[in-house]
């Protein structure tokens, strides 16, 4: 599972300034499931799954997220920002082991 | 359904008797929904504990007209479903959408995910793939600024479900 962490973040090739714009990301994470044994217990381990998304355009937040497990494997997020100057759009992913992820995007006007 | 109340519920309602009576609805103190941790968002619960242990029994108004719920009528497999929500309100700083719950009735884990929005978003939209297990009313809970809350649902068919064992 060496993808674990990569990121794709799509934002509109085509912005105008003041457009309000959705941004589409995408992580490489494999959300683990609830287990439960043969009697129908629950696993107790530390799963391993995101827990928070957080989004900053011109460094200022934008959209913060908090996940649960019922979030699907290599999780899929959009959200609207709007679109005030050219400048990066950042998304940082915190799962449970410690892990974090960070992917941008630039936001560039045609 | 009996339940002892918990620590968080007390503390809950006695930080939303301090902040005080907003428009006939008690506002949840900022502090309060910053310090819940990711982790507290997902227990194993039914959605009723679950939507009494978030939001404390605060009135919720109909947001049919106002939430854009876009979800599949029918999911052929429950692992990844697209949810989508779209709340036709203003996002300037004195009123805005401040969080938005995506809650799947019959999960094991019903409170999916919580999306707190800043002015900057703009527009009041997210969008997540979520798991169901089965098929299922999947609501959309919004918390606007001035501690408003409205919600709606759709049902989800799902032939495959994605929450496993």
């Amino acid at each position: 599972m060496n993808d674990i962490g990569k990121i794709r973040i799509r934002v509109p090739s085509s912005v105008k300034p003041g457009d309000v714009v959705r941004v589409r990301c995408l992580v490489i994470h494999p959300m683990e499931r609830i287990e439960r044994d043969a009697q129908g217990k629950i696993v107790d381990r530390n799963y391993n799954y995101i827990t928070r998304v957080t989004a900053t355009y011109l460094g200022k937040p934008v959209v913060a997220f908090d996940l649960t497990q019922s979030v699907s494997e290599n999780p899929a997020f959009s959200f609207a920002l709007k679109a005030t100057a050219p400048g990066p759009v950042k998304v940082t992913f915190v799962d449970t082991h410690g892990g974090k992820y960070e992917g941008a995007a630039d936001i560039a006007f045609a | 359904m009996a339940e002892p109340i918990t620590r968080r519920a007390a503390l809950g309602t006695l930080g939303a008797i301090g902040v005080g009576v907003a428009a006939g609805t008690l506002a949840r103190p900022a502090g309060a929904a910053a310090q819940d941790a990711p982790a507290a968002l997902g227990r194993h619960e039914s959605v009723q504990d679950g939507l009494k242990r978030v939001f404390a029994g605060r009135p919720m108004k109909d947001g049919a007209g106002v939430i854009k719920l876009e979800v599949p009528p029918i999911a052929e497999n429950g692992a990844v479903v697209p949810v989508s929500v779209e709340v036709a309100a203003p996002m300037t700083p004195t009123s805005y959408v401040k969080n938005i719950w995506i809650v799947a009735d019959k999960n094991r884990i019903p409170i999916v995910a919580r999306a707190s929005l800043t002015p900057d978003a703009g527009q009041a939209f997210v969008g997540a793939n979520i798991r169901l297990g089965e098929t299922t009313d999947v609501r959309a809970v919004v918390e606007q600024s001035d501690g408003t809350l409205l919600t709606t649902k759709r049902e989800v068919k799902v032939t495959v479900g994605g929450c496993g064992g």
